[in-house]
């Protein structure tokens, strides 16, 4: 019934020439953004001088490694203790790191938030320097500290704790600026000065919006945890790095099924007080 | 100053007051039960983390002499002198940090692939198989838990020395994290337009296709900048593993005390990190703003 | 002939269809009413197959619908076009586009899914969207529209289906009287025109009465009533509305415009 012969059709064309042309603009616009993605990539591979040969090899003996994985075994009673002690190494400096680093970072958001503090300068003074901590990935952190109380897990709570002074003194800050500033001027127009305004008005709205925030990042700390081990900073990652170092992989696949099962029960654990906390599923 | 609020008779004062009183007695009591759990835990994982203050406070002294040494010696007379020295490595530091860069960047577009592919498997409101959305989750899941530096550090065994073990424990990292997110997204989107496009007889990667990703592309673009932003800071540090980068520069020069190298390497990194994260933000506004305007 | 046999549908323990038979003959126009929560919408989608039977069958043309799998399963929901209460278009994509999502049933799937829709498609979209008045907006976005012009294009998306029933599950609700009217007198000459089949579910005892042929009445998931919208008396008509029937009925009746005076489709102001 609808079916058109292609005079109407013609007739149909004619009328909608917009519909019809195809529409160059947008297609090459398309065309191009595709390009330029693929061309960077290309480009990459290129100039990272990537050995694509190798990659089929290479994927051949990741199958190898990881026949060699099953089942994962710590091999003696003695080494899963030692395993077990370093996890717990790891939780524990997750666990201080996140702390400290939420405690230290709580002020600085709040020199860093542009309707607690209103000066500029200080304002500007304190994002950049939040910024700086935060370029600077856990790892290198745990590597100074390594450098300054010497090997051992003190050093990797003192890297998170340095590292997460940036990330929640940003993530701070933006939270209490997206704030609700009715109450604050309820506060204020009750006769409550400036400081009145943030203790009563600010921070009860945020509270429980920071707590969600460092427990939904002390999962991602413990991930971060497993890791700082690798240059020395104690934890799991000691271990892991060695086992591999030695080529021992039912150890590897063992530590790394740690890993899995501590970091699931954190987030699980994490999320449960996070709904407990803010009533629903919380997007940090 | 006017009274407008009578005064109220003691014994009235009082039941209102020890009402009060006993309503917040509950929450205060769960208050303190929290905070000696808390201290518990302070104390058992500073027990377990070898916390000790009295050698922290002794050494802390060495965390400024660190940085002091980290800078150059610097005067005005020869500033440009003293400062080409600083960066002698320059050319080849940015040459590293374009590697850098282009670690993250083929790592994140590969692991944003593979995660877009992946997450329309594992959204329960678009597969209806439970067996496919359980496992495509579950190994989502495993990529995003596995640090990447442990992936890098086994690829490096099984792919060599270079960025391309990098590129790969960043890809595989990222489709799992970019997987996860991206399924999330999928699942609260609104199901009129799948129902749409079914009953007009749309095949799945049809339905796919037109009713749910005109619905999720801003969102997913989004998603994979932060994501970038994330793995320039890993790619950063792939080089403590061998697995390219400027990472192999900055960890020598810690090992064998080039104070000066490091400052000038961390400042690189730091400004090159800031100014990813400027651009990205930058992006990530315009298109939340722009909010898909169709595909 | 579409035929109905013994259908029932269960969610959990409750059947929201119950054992339903009927058979509706080509060309013909029913409404299917009863108040909310009765089944109306669980038959029709199962009809289409968005919602799977517990038991029973459907027929089209002597083809077991319900037993259809894959390609066969899609063909069938593009012959048997579904018209939703909320219009379900794909807000980000513009009106043209959604229009032509009645055609992916016909399309090679590599083409529709790099949108290079061939030139004898994009001529039967714009078509059913003049028809409708609304080729002018052919490039804007579908959530950009009002609810009438949104139920219109869903309708234009239908018609490119080339259906041979079209399953309207209350397409009025969300409307106001005018577009209501629009929408329903396009109905209306879509089936007397072209003789396409409709069933309707209506919630308005009103508007069933002035448009259908024939009216078929749910009850908590059974077929309660099915003949004539004469023969459905007050009485009736009570029972199956119950505490609700005092809104449906007592209404001004609605007018129904007799076949020869259907607005052309394309009269119809934008
Ligand atoms: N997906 C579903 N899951 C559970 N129950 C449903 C579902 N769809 C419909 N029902 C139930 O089936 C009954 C009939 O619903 P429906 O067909 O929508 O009625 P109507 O369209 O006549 O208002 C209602 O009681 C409704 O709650
Ligand atoms: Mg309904």
């Amino acid at each position: 019934m609808i079916a058109l012969n292609s005079e109407n059709r013609a007739a149909i064309a004619a009328r909608h020439p917009e519909i019809f042309r195809p529409s160059w603009r947008r297609r090459s616009m398309i065309v191009t953004g595709l390009g330029a993605a693929v061309g960077v990539f290309v480009f990459g591979i290129v100039q990272l001088d990537i050995p694509l040969n190798r990659l089929s090899d290479g994927i051949f003996m990741l199958g190898g490694f990881l026949r060699l994985m099953l089942p994962p075994d710590p091999g003696s009673w003695a080494l899963a203790l030692t395993c077990l002690h370093a996890l717990g190494e790891t939780l524990s400096i997750a666990f201080l790191g996140t702390l400290g680093g939420a405690l230290l970072a709580f002020p600085a958001s709040l020199l860093a938030a542009r309707n607690v503090v209103a000066n500029r300068i200080i304002h500007f003074l304190a994002r950049r320097s939040l910024d700086t901590v935060r370029g600077v990935d856990t790892l290198i952190w745990a590597l100074i500290w390594v450098g300054v109380v010497g090997l051992g897990p003190f050093a990797g709570i003192l890297a998170l704790v340095c590292s997460d002074f940036g990330t929640f003194g940003k993530l701070f800050s933006e939270a209490i600026e997206a704030a609700d500033k009715k109450p604050v001027e309820g506060i204020q127009a009750a006769g409550g000065n400036h400081l009145h305004g943030v203790r009563f008005g600010l921070l009860p709205q945020v509270i429980p919006i920071l707590l969600s925030q460092v427990l939904y990042y002390f999962e991602s700390n413990t991930r971060s945890a497993t890791i700082i081990g690798i240059v020395g900073a104690g934890g799991i990652g000691l271990q892991l790095a060695e086992q591999i170092r030695v080529l021992e992989w039912q150890k590897v696949s063992f530590l790394i099924l740690l890993i899995l099962v501590a970091v699931s029960a954190i987030d699980w654990m994490s999320s449960r007080l996070r709904f407990a906390i803010i009533g629903r599923r919380a997007i940090a | 100053m006017r009274a407008a609020i009578p005064e109220l008779p003691q014994a009235r004062l009082r039941e209102l007051t020890d009402h009060y009183a006993s309503a917040v007695a509950e929450k205060r009591r769960q208050l303190w039960l929290g905070s000696a759990l808390l201290v518990g835990a302070v104390l058992a994982a500073g027990w377990m983390g070898d916390v000790d203050p009295w050698k922290f406070s002794e050494n802390f002294w060495r965390f400024p002499a660190y940085f002091a040494n980290m800078v150059p010696k610097f005067s005005f007379t020869s500033a440009w002198a003293d400062l080409s020295e600083w960066f002698w490595g320059l050319p080849r530091w940015t040459r590293l940090l374009g590697d850098t860069l282009l670690i993250a960047y083929v790592g994140t577009l590969s692991g944003a692939i593979g995660g877009f592919v992946l997450c329309f498997l594992a959204s329960a409101n678009l597969v209806r198989s439970r067996t496919i959305v359980f496992l495509t989750r579950r190994a989502l899941e495993f990529c995003r838990t596995v640090p990447e530096i442990v992936f890098a550090l086994i690829f490096v065994l099984a792919f060599g020395l270079g960025p391309l073990p990098g590129v790969l424990a960043l890809a595989i990292h990222t489709m799992g994290a970019l997987g996860k997110q991206f399924a999330e997204v999928v699942e609260n989107i609104d199901s009129k337009p799948i129902e749409g496009v079914a009953a007009s007889g749309g095949s799945w990667l049809q339905i796919v296709r037109f009713g749910a990703v005109p619905q999720v592309l801003s969102n997913f673009a989004s998603y994979a900048l932060l994501r970038f932003e994330y793995n320039v800071r890993g790619a950063a540090v792939m080089g403590f593993v061998g697995a390219g980068g400027i990472g192999q520069d900055l960890i020598e020069a810690v090992r064998k005390f080039y104070f000066t190298d490091v400052s000038a390497i961390l400042l690189l990194i730091v400004a090159t990190i800031m100014i990813i994260d400027f651009i990205t933000e930058r992006v990530r506004h315009h298109l939340i703003g722009l909010q898909g305007a169709g595909t | 002939m579409l035929v109905v046999e013994g259908l029932t549908c269960r969610f959990g323990t409750k059947a929201a269809v119950d054992d339903v038979s009927f058979s509706v003959a080509p060309g013909s126009f029913v409404g299917v009413i009863g108040r909310s929560g009765a089944g109306k919408s669980t038959l029709l989608r199962m009809i289409n197959r968005l919602a799977d039977p517990s038991e029973g069958r459907i027929l089209f043309d002597g083809v077991d619908i319900t037993a259809l799998r894959g390609r066969e399963l899609r063909q069938w929901r593009a012959r048997s076009a579904m018209i939703f209460q909320q219009f379900n278009l794909v807000g980000r994509l513009d009106v043209l586009t959604n229009v032509l999502m009645g055609r992916l049933a016909t399309v090679p799937v590599w083409r529709s899914l790099v949108q290079l829709w061939p030139e004898a498609d994009k001529a039967v979209a714009m078509s059913a969207l003049e028809q409708f008045d609304m080729a002018q907006i052919a490039a804007q976005r579908a959530d950009q529209l009002s609810g009438g012009q949104q139920q219109r294009v869903a309708i234009a998306r239908a018609l490119v289906q080339e259906p041979d029933i079209i399953l309207a599950d209350e397409p009025i609700a969300s409307l106001d009287p005018r577009n209501t009217r629009i929408v329903m007198d396009a109905l209306l000459r879509i089936n007397k025109h072209f003789g396409i089949t409709v069933v309707c579910n209506l919630h308005s005892l009103d508007l069933a009465r002035s448009y259908c042929d024939r009216l078929i009445g749910m009850a908590a998931g059974r077929v309660a009533f099915d003949g004539a919208p004469a023969a459905l008396t007050e009485h009736i008509a009570r029972e199956l509305y119950d505490l609700e029937a005092n809104e449906v009925i007592g209404g001004a009746p609605v007018k129904a415009p007799d076949a020869a005076a259907i607005p052309a489709l394309g009269s119809v102001a934008a």
